[in-house]
C-alpha cells in the first residue's frame, strides 16, 4: 500500500547549511530532506555536526547561511511558528533543574495553547515510568530519567516534526521501548521524525533513511537497509574514517 | 601503603587546583587575573598612604577611635555570616567538576579560605579598617598599625571559616537544620529585643576589642607585640582547627540539598497567561535553589540587623537598599540565564517571544531585590524613629532606583558574559571568583555613590528626591531596553543558551 504522505512536500528541507562558531565550522554544507510520516537518522562521530544541525532545525541556533524549511516554515523568517510545530529533545540535559515534570508540561501546554492535555500528559508519564516523580524537581533525576523526560516533552504536543537528539543515550531497555513507541506513533500520524544518535543499530530499527555526517560535512545519504547488520556496520565504519 | 596525608600534601594539592582553575580561563581573563592581587594590594597601599597624610580632626578622631572596634567586630560578623550562609565558604572547584578528583576536605577548607577575601564585602570592610587606622595614628606609626589590622583580618577570616564549617557539620546532622534555625531565631530576637530595649543599650560598643585600638596606637610596644603575635598564632591555630569540622561536614550528606531535590511540589492551577507561566517557573528556579534562598534570607536580615544594633539614623538606613540590591544580584542576577542551566536548550525551543522571556527574567530579579531590600530597611528602621517626608521619599526613591540600576546592569552582563554553573550546591556562585570580584566592585561602587547622593537629598525638600530619581530610572530603563534588544538577536541569544547549557 502506498503511504498517504508520499506525495506531500518534505517536512524538512535543508539546503547548503553552514553554521560557524567563531573560526570553527560546525556544519559545512549539509543538505537534507525528511518526509512526513518517515523517520530519518543523523549519524556520525562526536563533533560531526549532528547536534548543531538539530539545534538549527529546532530554531535554537541560527544558521550562518543556507536554507532551512521546517514544517513548511522558513526557520529564519518565523522561528516561533517553527517552534510551535516541532518537538525537540536536546542532546544534553533538556530540563530546567528546579522545575518538576508537571511544571514543564504545564509550560509547554500553555505556550502551545493546548487544551485538555492532562490525560495525555499522564499517559505519557506512565508510559515513560515517570508518573511517580511527576511533582519532583528534575535536578534529582538520574541521567536516564532525564533523557526519558526530554523525549516525552518533545512528543507531548504531537508536533509535525519530532527532533530527537541522542534519545537512547543512557536509557534502560524499557525507556528505549517507550521512545520507539513514540517514534512509531509520530510516524503513524504523519509526523516527520529526525533521530540523531551514535547507536546505529537502534536507529536503523526505527528509521527508513540515514544521513551520515563527518566533520560537519555530509558524506552519505543511505537507505536504512544499507546500514543494517554486519554489512551495515562495515559500511558505516568505512564512512567514519 | 600509608594513606595518611600531611599538610604539605594538602598545600601541594591546593597549589595544583589553583593552577588547574587558572589554566581553565581564557588567556585574556588569565592576564587580568594575574593583575588582580597586585591591583588589590596597590589600592590598599594607596589608600593607607593617602589617609596617613591627612591632618586629623580631633572630633572625627574621637568618633573613629570609638568606631574602630565596632568595625573590627562587624568584620568578624561578616565573615562568619558569609561562611555559614555559603555552607563552608566558596568552592575552589565546582563540586561536579571536582568529583572526578580526590580533593580532600582539608584542601576544600584551604581553598575556601583562599577565596574568602575575593568578595567586595570583605575587601570593602578591610579597606575601611585599614583606612581608619591609618587616619587615627601618627604617620610614623602607620606601618605597625596596619600590621595589627592585617593580623586581625587573617584571624577573623580563619575564625569565620571555622564557624562556617562547624555550622555546616551541624546542619548536616539529623536535626541540624532545626538547631541552626533555632539559633538564628534566638539571635534575631536577642538583637531586636536589646535594640528596642531603649537608648541605654549600646550594642555597637564592643569593649573586648579595644586591645586592637591600643595595639595600633602604641607601635612596637609590649601590647603591640603580644597582639600581633597572638593574632598570628590564633590564625594558624584556627586554620588547623577548621580542618576538623570540614572533615566532619564532608562525611555527612548535604541534607538540605537532598531535601530540595527529592521534595514534592504539588501541581498548581494552570497559569492564565504566558507571562504567568514563565514567571512561575523562573521564580521557582530561584526559590528552590539552596544558595539563592539562603543568600536572599541572609541579605535581607544581616544588614538590617547590623543597622538595628548600631542604632543607625535615617541618613544611614538609606544606604541599605543599595547594599541589599547589589548583594542580591551577585547571587544569580549577574548570570541570570544560568537559572535554566541544562534546560536552556529546551526553554529556547518553546514558542514564545525572546522579549517576553527577557522581561519575565528581569521582573523576577527585580522582585527579589526589592523584597530583600525591603526586609533590610524594615529591620534597620526599627530604631530610627519616624522619618520626615523628605527622608521617607528619599528612601522610597533609592529603593526603586538601586534595584532597577542593578537589574539593568545584571541583565547586560548576563548577555555579555554567560557561564555554565550549577546552582545546586550551597557554595555555588554564578561566575568564577575573579569575575565576581569585578562585578561586586562595580555594583557596590555604583549603588553606594547613588545611595550617598540620596542620603544627601533626604535633608532637602521632598521634590528633590523625585526630581533626581526620575532621570536615573529612565536611564536604567533605557539600558534595560537595550539589553532586551541584544537578547532578541538570535545569534547573541544562542551563544548564551549554548554556553549555560554546556
Amino acid at each position: 500500500m502506498e503511504s498517504v504522505t508520499a506525495h506531500l512536500p518534505p517536512a524538512v528541507v535543508v539546503r547548503d547549511l553552514h553554521v560557524r562558531f567563531g573560526t570553527v565550522e560546525a556544519v559545512n554544507g549539509v543538505d537534507l530532506e525528511a518526509q512526513a510520516g518517515q523517520a530519518t537518522a543523523l549519524l556520525g562521530r562526536n563533533g560531526a555536526g549532528k547536534s548543531t544541525t538539530m539545534r538549527v532545525l529546532a530554531g535554537v541556533v541560527p544558521a550562518t547561511s543556507g536554507l532551512v524549511i521546517v514544517a513548511g516554515q522558513d526557520v529564519r523568517e518565523d522561528p516561533t511558528e517553527v517552534k510551535r510545530r516541532t518537538g525537540y529533545c536536546p542532546d544534553v540535559g533538556g530540563l530546567v533543574p528546579r522545575a518538576t515534570p508537571w511544571e514543564h508540561l504545564q509550560l509547554s501546554a500553555r505556550l502551545r495553547r493546548m487544551d485538555d492535555w492532562e490525560d495525555r500528559a499522564r499517559l505519557l508519564l506512565e508510559r515513560f515510568e515517570l508518573g511517580s516523580v511527576a511533582h519532583r524537581v528534575t535536578s534529582g533525576f538520574s541521567h536516564g530519567m532525564g533523557r526519558r523526560m526530554s523525549v516525552l516533552l518533545a512528543a507531548f504536543h504531537q508536533p509535525d516534526v519530532l527532533l530527537l537528539d541522542e534519545p537512547f543515550d543512557g536509557v534502560d531497555p524499557l525507556g528505549v521501548e517507550a521512545t520507539m513507541e513514540v517514534i512509531s506513533d509520530a510516524r503513524a500520524r504523519g509526523a516527520s521524525v529526525l533521530v540523531s544518535t551514535h547507536l546505529r543499530e537502534l536507529a536503523m530499527q526505527v528509521c527508513g533513511a540515514a544521513l551520515v555526517l563527518r566533520a560537519g560535512e555530509p558524506v552519505a545519504n543511505l537507505e536504512a537497509a544499507q546500514l543494517v547488520g554486519e554489512d551495515g556496520a562495515g559500511v558505516y565504519r568505512a564512512l567514519l574514517d | 601503603m600509608s594513606t595518611a596525608r600531611s599538610w604539605t600534601d594538602e598545600l601541594a594539592d591546593l597549589r595544583a587546583l589553583v593552577a588547574f582553575r587558572l589554566a581553565g580561563q581564557r588567556s585574556s581573563r588569565r592576564r587580568r587575573l594575574r593583575w588582580l592581587v597586585p591591583g588589590l594590594i596597590t589600592v590598599s597601599v594607596l589608600l593607607v598612604g593617602m589617609l596617613a597624610g591627612l591632618d586629623a580632626d580631633p572630633d572625627r578622631t574621637d568618633q573613629l577611635r570609638r568606631l574602630f572596634p565596632v568595625g573590627c567586630l562587624a568584620f568578624l560578623g561578616l565573615v562568619v555570616v558569609s561562611a555559614v550562609a555559603s555552607g563552608g565558604g566558596r568552592e575552589l572547584l565546582p563540586r561536579d567538576g571536582a568529583s572526578a578528583y580526590p580533593v580532600s576536605p582539608v584542601v576544600d577548607h584551604l581553598g575556601a579560605l583562599l577565596l574568602a577575601p575575593l568578595s567586595v564585602a570583605w575587601l570593602f570592610q578591610a579597606w575601611t579598617l585599614l583606612g581608619v587606622v591609618s587616619y587615627l595614628v601618627a604617620p610614623a606609626a602607620v606601618l605597625p598599625a596596619v600590621v595589627v589590622v592585617l593580623a586581625w583580618l587573617c584571624a577573623a577570616t580563619a575564625a569565620g571559616q571555622v564557624a562556617g564549617w562547624a555550622a555546616e557539620a551541624v546542619r548536616r546532622t539529623r536535626h541540624g537544620k532545626a538547631w541552626l534555625r533555632g539559633a538564628l531565631a534566638v539571635g534575631i530576637l536577642a538583637v531586636t529585643g536589646l535594640a528596642l530595649a531603649g537608648p541605654g543599650v549600646d550594642l555597637g560598643n564592643p569593649s573586648g576589642l579595644r586591645f586592637l585600638t591600643d595595639a595600633a596606637r602604641h607601635p612596637f610596644g609590649a601590647t603591640w607585640l603580644v597582639t600581633v603575635v597572638g593574632l598570628l598564632l590564633a590564625t594558624v591555630a584556627l586554620v588547623l582547627l577548621g580542618a576538623l569540622p570540614a572533615r566532619s561536614a564532608a562525611r555527612r550528606l548535604p541534607r538540605d540539598e537532598a531535601r530540595l531535590e527529592t521534595g514534592n511540589h504539588p501541581a498548581r492551577p494552570h497559569p492564565t497567561s504566558d507571562f504567568a507561566a514563565l514567571h512561575r517557573i523562573d521564580r521557582a528556579s530561584v526559590l528552590r535553589s539552596l544558595p539563592l534562598r539562603r543568600g536572599l534570607i541572609t541579605l535581607g536580615i544581616s544588614p538590617g540587623l547590623i543597622a538595628l544594633a548600631a542604632d543607625l539614623d535615617w541618613d544611614t538606613v538609606i544606604l541599605l537598599p543599595g547594599l541589599a540590591a547589589s548583594g542580591g544580584a551577585l547571587l544569580f542576577g549577574v548570570n541570570a540565564w544560568c537559572l535554566d542551566a541544562r534546560g536552556a536548550l529546551w526553554r529556547e525551543s518553546l514558542p514564545v517571544s525572546a522579549g517576553l522571556a527577557f522581561t519575565v527574567r528581569a521582573t523576577v530579579l527585580l522582585e527579589l531585590l526589592l523584597a530583600a531590600s525591603a526586609v533590610s530597611v524594615l529591620l534597620g528602621s526599627l530604631r530610627a524613629g519616624v522619618p520626615t517626608l523628605s527622608q521617607g521619599l528619599a528612601l522610597a526613591c533609592i529603593w526603586v532606583v538601586a534595584a532597577l540600576m542593578v537589574v539593568s546592569a545584571s541583565m547586560r552582563w548576563s548577555l555579555r558574559k554567560p557561564f555554565a554553573v550549577d546552582l545546586r550546591s550551597a557554595r555555588a556562585t554564578p561566575a568564577p571568583p575573579g569575575v565576581m570580584v569585578g562585578y561586586s566592585g562595580r555594583l557596590a561602587l555604583a549603588t553606594t555613590v547613588v545611595s550617598l547622593f540620596f542620603s544627601g537629598l533626604a535633608v532637602l525638600p521632598w521634590p528633590f528626591s523625585i526630581g533626581f530619581a526620575l532621570p536615573l530610572l529612565l536611564v536604567s530603563l533605557l539600558r534595560l531596553r537595550r539589553a532586551r534588544r541584544g537578547w532578541e538577536d538570535p545569534f547573541a541569544r544562542s551563544r548564551v543558551v549554548v554556553t549555560v547549557a554546556a
